[in-house]
């Protein structure tokens, strides 16, 4: 099973203010929360982080059958974390995900699979609007993101 | 406070973040805030924040956990308000 994940940047800062007091801690480790107010871009590794947890959820619920809203129970770590990629691990009960991403002014997409073997397997293409692939769902991706503008797939 | 009190002051909250669709017209205690509302998962942390505010309660991870129906949620909000 792999998990992908796509934030539109544009879109997040519109949706949502991190900024708001109480935010950061109800989504955040207090290690994430740390390595964010010493990011060099702030506002990347927030999205970072939540694509991270994002993709990694979509494995682990798929696993294990369940449906919940424990951001802080999935804890990142960081191997790499540049201007335009990232790789890392999340961390949820005793299992653990492999993550890479790329960032852009425009996005942040992140796959993650069980192992970093996996991950290395993984084919991934987005579209952003108007030219979304029509009826994608044909082509039988393992692992879909919808976020503003872009849509991401992963086989 | 009673169920459809809180449903009451839960309505306008949960509209800011939800985009318009039947299911907000017809909110009620089975409505799922992700697969009936389609609200942006970023944005149920915001709901929390909100719902902290709106009830002067302090919800705590463990039970954000949970908060992702209407009926959880007023369950929340009723032991909370308890605890106070």
């Amino acid at each position: 099973m792999i998990g992908i994940d796509i934030v539109d940047l544009a879109a997040a800062a519109e949706a949502s203010n991190w900024q708001r007091p109480g935010y950061l801690a109800k989504i955040f480790t207090p290690a994430e929360q740390a390595m964010i107010s010493h990011a060099v871009n702030p506002n990347h590794a927030v999205w970072l982080f939540w694509s991270m947890k994002e993709s990694a959820y979509k494995i682990h619920s798929r696993k294990l059958g369940i449906r919940n809203f424990a951001p802080t129970k999935l804890g990142c770590t960081l191997e790499a974390f540049t201007e335009t990629m990232a790789a890392g691990r999340v961390t949820i009960d005793n299992c653990c995900y492999c993550c890479k991403s790329e960032i852009n002014s425009n996005y942040v997409l992140t796959l993650a699979a069980p192992s970093a073997a996996q991950l290395l397997t993984i084919i991934n293409i987005s579209y952003c609007e108007p030219h979304w692939l029509a009826n994608y769902h044909a082509t039988q991706p393992k692992s879909v993101s919808h976020h503003g503008r872009y849509l991401a797939l992963a086989y | 406070m009673t169920k459809t009190e809180i449903i009451d002051k839960l309505k306008p909250i949960i509209a800011t973040y939800a985009p318009a669709s039947e299911a907000l017209n017809n909110l009620n205690e089975a409505t799922d805030f992700i697969s009936d509302l389609k609200i942006n998962s970023a944005n149920l942390v915001d709901i929390v924040l909100d719902i902290e505010e709106e009830f002067g309660i302090e919800i705590d991870n463990a039970s954000m956990e949970k908060m992702l129906t209407v009926e959880a949620s007023i369950a929340i909000i009723l032991a909370k308000i308890a605890q106070k």
